[in-house]
């Protein structure tokens, strides 16, 4: 009874109603640890999902399996009409489609900030280096760091190298970006100004999958919530009912003890 | 009035400064107690009167006459003599060469400086402190020149070197290729002028000359194939893997002087008959490039461990390909990290090459050694003057090569991200 209304809700896409990404009975082991255990997932176009839930739960494996950072073992994953699978060209395909977006930032300590956003369009893309500079400058006015172009990353703050991230993700055009705990390493200060560019990116049609504590956010700006424990998908909602009313203990227990 | 003593305010604090008096400095580190004070009573004479004997030596006593005869050999060794002009031809190749390199090289890292708001102009007495090492090796070979025209060679030379370097700061980072290319062409064309059209084969190459080719030569060969081993060895192929794990460890586990034997009585069986050009310098070469680069190989590997594992998760993320991966992102930063191990071997193997001594070669050692046996100095025991003399010219180099390296570090920001 319950499994099949989780089942209808996991699978109830937001957005536009087309599917973006498809998870399918997906299982990850780490030698003998069973991190995600069959999950179920539908993502659409122009949706922003978050998913939340305790530290172990398997949210962070869930979403670097997507873009094959992780191996999953059993079940399918299919982003934008294309699988993965042992190919190195669909790996290729669906992380050129897809950005992702770092707890630790991960810049590139050896390039400029300007460097860090041209690289992969100019060796992935092969755009030529005038155009991909830029789109570059363009994405740094969005995030609002075009003066910390010619920086490297180690001069900037914190809230500054994460918003230069989402730029360097931003400059493949890509059709999902994944975040994992992206403000997890900021200090408070800066967690707003991080906060601010994935809500402008959200209402800007982006399909985004969080992963992130910061509940706030995902009260104002996900389509629906996922809370995942013990590497399964517990339960999933649009933020108001699964904040308010809550239909699993589980969740119950984990949003009285954060929020 | 009382407005005037308002408003000139002061810094609430300002930062403590110490003041060490000589005396002050003397008491609290030479005569700190009745054991240190007499330690430093000992020690003190007994390091005078060394000073005193070294200089005495050096100012006096030694006979610095078998240098002035034989510094063509401590240079050249046995190249033929109507042939040095191809020499001078090639140094002053290098010199451009060497002079376009670093001007390019020094005005691309003042441009990095400047965008990221450090401290730009060097003042003068950094440079020339920088110089400094050079210059005393330098005074120290012209100290033994007798006849103008060497000297004069070797200040066209040098001004080549400063103009190409002139040139090389103002041409622009777009031009950097050209720069390179006019590089290469440069070593290429130098080592043309020694050994092509007639030259001189490398095999009557001695002294100074032959552990240069020795140290360099090794080094270029080494560096690439060093990184391509490092490489290797994190194949996922187990095949590449284990023949670069075996590679590693034979050439680092056998004796240096070992492998030069096996070079030097084994390699020719290698080689088709026809070849029988392959000199003994070469072979040696051969042997010094691949026992270095087991070492580069074994440095770069550490370097490209120290990569946190967050960078190749966002190279893949972007979606750059394997190879890109490593060549734009782990590479650059790997070998940054290993800057200080690589030019500890780079000065290991500059020392190193002495053991071609063993073999037969008429490397500097050998020189040096050989000239105390000509019959105008046999028997008068010149040994220390020559030792003396090739000593400080490995140590004036290697003292070099070390002081650079630190700069270089500095300057990468080596252990800041």
């Amino acid at each position: 009874m319950v499994d099949s209304t989780l089942t209808r809700q996991a699978t109830q896409v937001g957005g536009t109603g087309e599917v973006m990404i498809t998870l399918e009975g997906v299982e990850k082991w780490f030698d003998d640890f069973q991190a995600l255990k069959g999950i179920d997932l539908l993502v659409g176009k122009r949706e922003t999902v978050v998913v939340c839930g305790p530290s172990g739960s398997g949210k962070s494996t869930l979403i670097r399996c997507i873009n094959r950072l992780e191996i999953h073992d059993r079940g399918r994953i299919v982003v934008d009409g294309t699988e993965l699978s042992e190919d190195v060209r669909d790996i290729q395909e669906i992380r050129r489609e897809t950005g992702m977006v770092f707890q630790s930032f991960n810049l590139f300590p050896h390039l400029t900030i300007l460097e860090n956003i041209t690289l992969a369009p100019r060796h992935v893309r092969h755009k030529p280096k005038k155009a991909a500079g830029a789109t570059a400058m363009e994405l740094l006015e969005r995030v609002r760091i075009p003066e910390q172009a010619h920086k490297y990353p180690g001069q900037l703050s914190g809230g500054q190298q994460q918003r230069a991230a989402i730029a360097r993700t931003l400059a493949m055009e890509p059709k999902v970006i994944l975040f994992d705990e992206p403000t997890s390493a900021l200090d408070p200060e800066m967690i707003k100004e991080v906060l601010d560019t994935m809500t402008e990116l959200a209402e800007s049609g982006m399909t985004m999958i969080c992963v992130t504590h910061e509940m706030g956010f995902a009260r104002a700006v996900a389509d629906r919530v996922v809370f995942m424990a013990d590497g399964s998908v517990v339960e999933v909602n649009d933020p108001e009912t699964l904040f308010t009313s809550p239909q699993e203990e589980r969740t119950e227990l984990f949003l009285s003890q954060i929020l | 009035m009382g407005a005037d003593t308002e408003t000139s305010t002061q810094p609430a604090s300002t930062p403590p400064v110490d003041h060490t008096s000589p005396t002050t400095w003397l008491r609290e580190n030479l005569f700190s107690n009745w054991w240190n004070s007499l330690l430093t009573l000992l020690i003190l004479p007994l390091l005078g009167w060394t000073i005193w004997v070294a200089i005495q030596f050096v100012a006096v006593s030694a006979k610095w006459d078998i240098i002035v005869v034989n510094l063509t050999n401590l240079m050249v060794g046995d190249f033929p003599r109507d042939e040095l002009w191809r020499l001078w031809v090639a140094m002053g190749m290098l010199a451009a060469a060497g002079g376009l390199l670093l001007g390019a090289t020094s005005s691309a890292a003042r441009n990095v400086a400047i965008a990221t708001d450090r401290d730009t102009g060097a003042p003068w007495h950094d440079y020339a402190r920088r110089m400094g090492p050079p210059v005393a090796l330098l005074v120290v070979i012209l100290a033994f020149v007798r006849t103008a025209t060497p000297i004069m060679l070797l200040a066209v030379i040098v001004l080549t070197g400063l103009v190409a370097f002139r040139v090389g700061s103002a041409i622009p980072g777009s031009r950097r290729t050209y720069v390179n290319l006019a590089v290469v062409v440069g070593v290429a064309a130098a080592l043309l002028v020694i050994s092509g059209f007639g030259g001189v084969s490398r095999g009557s190459w001695g002294g100074l000359l032959v552990t240069a080719y020795f140290t360099i030569g090794s080094l270029l060969l080494a560096f690439p194939i060093g990184i391509l081993v490092a490489l290797g060895r994190r194949s996922t192929l187990p095949v590449v893997r284990w023949t670069c794990t075996i590679y590693v460890e034979f050439f680092r586990g056998a004796p240096l002087i070992a492998l030069l034997f096996i070079g030097w009585l084994v390699l020719p069986f290698l080689f088709p008959p026809e070849w029988e050009s392959i000199t003994r310098v070469s072979r040696a070469l051969i042997i010094f490039t691949l026992f270095t680069s087991a070492y580069v190989a074994e440095i770069v590997r550490g370097g490209l461990q120290s990569i946190p594992r967050g960078q190749w998760e966002a190279a893949q993320a972007v979606g750059l390909s394997p190879w890109k991966q490593t060549r734009l992102i782990i590479l650059p930063q790997a070998l940054r990290n290993v800057i200080p191990a690589m030019v500890g071997q780079a000065i290991s193997l500059f020392k190193d090459t002495t053991l071609v001594l063993i073999i037969g070669l008429n490397d500097l050692l050998a020189v040096a050694q050989n000239v105390t046996q000509q019959p105008d100095f046999l028997g008068q025991g010149l040994i220390m003057e020559t030792l003396i003399f090739i000593s400080f010219i490995y140590w004036i180099i290697s003292y070099w090569m070390s002081r650079e390296s630190q700069r270089l570090e500095a300057r990468l920001g080596v252990g800041t991200r």
